[in-house]
């Protein structure tokens, strides 16, 4: 794997990266300065490897909702400067104003968190939730989720075989599906909760609740920029807050 | 020798069944000697491991009467994490014994290390040994979630005894493997048993338990029914009436009886058929 100074980065550093993003979005007046973070991240990824993933996330999940909000206070915010009117639906300069200004929150706040993940292994980021003093069953219900879901998902096609040798049809219209999904969620459902118990003794037969501080094979270590830049961020967004409130 | 493991007329009850699953059992086993548990299916073989383990009483509730004894202390005076150090437990289902939390075999393995806070060079130093030993050094960066039943099953095995108890209960260790990881399995169970540890094994591979096991404790129906070294429960008629196999070779040698051959003794292994035959012949010579 290519070492990458971006990547590399303690996952506190980058969630405090993240926050700190929150923080000047919502500081920051107007919308100028919000939509001129967006590039900014979209640089960050390129330069941590991640700009493709992060893209097309950011597409798939945000760019609907945005569009959404965004004609929707074009339409229906309070306001006197009507531009366009067609039957009760007017265009007024306010929305369009205040349309923008929450979109382009929505934008850098969203495409933030979502480079976030896209740039730290939920690994990492648990693993050091958990040296600042997550519990380990926390850590471990976070951890696990996320191996599960394919597990299930293996679990689940098995099921689907299965039900097909027994004569259900799992193919064909969509009546059929779903007509289908019953006899295959049951099972799945079932099994998995029938599941737990067995699941809890094997973490028990592995000590997982014996008594001493537990070790861990992956540390993480903080380099002397892991240590600078949440100073930076610090400083910064005490600097903005002075200079919108006070001066 | 000191009693490692010692009931006294347990019983059991699971919470909502009607009939005891162990009925009035007593047993003691020794230190460092290796007790297979046979029986059939419902014999309530993994119950009775459940309950050398300490999940009877302290996870699975139900009514649990008289003593279980582990190491000179009552398994109800111990908490639950405390004898996860002291017995290891390796259970039926491989497919289900995965901690679910770690991305490759190796992390896997070291699992229960880290959680008995073990520092970290020792725990690599502990797991390279281990997947040595139970020969899956070349799964050490698969998935754990991805392995097949009979590779899971030496991984839950060698995440066991990474840990290094001092009593191993084992069940069905083999179920998933082939005749030559069965063998493996046994040599390591061996190996465990020359480094002191004592070992409760359920196992349906009799020709297996005659060559490497000392005690037997056979089950039926919930009772401890014969128990005593391998050779004498083989020997005894009335294993006959439990309708659990016999090694092959006694099986044969029994056969051979019956039809009016004459042996010295009862075989239970292999290489010991020809003796048991030979000897008959020299004296039927002299």
């Amino acid at each position: 794997m290519k070492q990458n100074i971006l990547l590399q980065l303690h996952p506190m550093t980058k969630f405090f990266f993240t926050l700190f993003i929150f923080a000047v979005v919502l500081i920051s007046p107007g919308y100028i300065f919000s939509f001129a973070i967006f590039p900014i991240l979209i640089l960050i990824a390129m330069l941590a490897g991640v700009a493709k993933e992060f893209l097309n996330i950011v597409i798939k999940a945000l760019v609907t909702v945005l569009i959404f909000i965004f004609i929707m206070q074009m339409f229906f915010y309070p306001g006197e400067n009507v531009l366009w009117e067609w039957g009760i639906f007017e265009i007024k300069q306010e929305g369009i104003k205040y349309g923008l200004l929450l979109t382009s929150r929505i934008l850098a706040i969203g495409s933030a968190f979502i480079l976030f993940f896209r740039m730290t292994e939920v690994r990492d980021f648990v693993k050091s939730l958990e040296d600042i003093g997550l519990p380990p069953m926390g850590a471990y219900v976070v951890l696990s989720t996320l191996q599960i879901i394919p597990e299930m998902r293996r679990q689940a096609n098995t099921i689907m075989e299965a039900q097909k040798t027994r004569g259900v049809e799992t193919e064909g219209s969509i009546f059929v599906r779903a007509k289908a999904f019953i006899p295959t969620l049951t099972p799945l459902i079932l099994s998995s909760i029938a599941g737990t118990e067995e699941r809890a003794i094997t973490l028990e037969s592995r000590a997982f609740s014996a008594p001493v501080k537990k070790t861990s094979l992956h540390q993480l270590s903080k380099s002397n920029m892991d240590r600078a830049l949440p100073i930076v961020f610090a400083l910064v967004v005490i600097g903005l807050i002075v200079w919108r409130f006070f001066l | 020798m000191t009693a490692m493991i010692d009931l006294k007329n347990v019983s059991y009850r699971y919470p909502v069944s009607d009939d005891s699953v162990l009925k009035n059992i007593s047993f003691s086993i020794e230190k460092g000697k290796f007790t297979a548990i046979i029986g059939n299916n419902g014999s309530g073989k993994t119950t009775l491991c459940n309950t050398i383990r300490g999940f009877v009483p302290h996870f699975y509730k139900g009514e649990l009467d008289g003593e279980v004894i582990i190491d000179q202390t009552k398994i109800t005076d111990y908490q639950l994490g405390q004898l996860g150090e002291k017995v290891g437990y390796v259970f039926q289902n491989p497919f289900i014994q995965v901690s679910g939390v770690k991305d490759n075999v190796f992390e896997e393995v070291a699992y229960g290390l880290e959680n008995l806070g073990i520092p970290v060079e020792e725990i690599k130093v502990r797991v390279e040994e281990v997947l040595k030993l139970v020969k899956i050094e070349y799964l050490r960066d698969k998935n754990p979630f991805e392995l097949s039943g009979g590779q899971r099953q030496r991984v839950a095995l060698a995440s066991i005894i990474v840990m290094d108890p001092e009593i191993l209960v084992i069940d069905e260790p083999t179920s998933q493997l082939d005749p030559i990881g069965t063998q493996q399995i046994f040599e390591i169970i061996r190996l465990m048993k020359e480094r002191g540890k004592t070992i409760v094994l359920v196992e349906h591979k009799m020709d297996l338990i005659a060559e490497y096991a000392d005690d037997l404790l056979v089950m039926h129906k919930g009772e401890l029914v014969m128990q005593g070294p391998v050779r004498e429960v083989f020997a005894d008629p009335e294993f006959e009436k439990y309708q659990i196999q016999y090694p092959h070779v006694t099986e044969i040698a029994l056969q051979l009886q019956q039809s009016g051959i004459p042996l010295t003794f009862l075989p239970i292994r292999d290489e010991e058929l020809a003796d048991a035959l030979n000897r008959t012949e020299v004296a039927a010579h002299d």
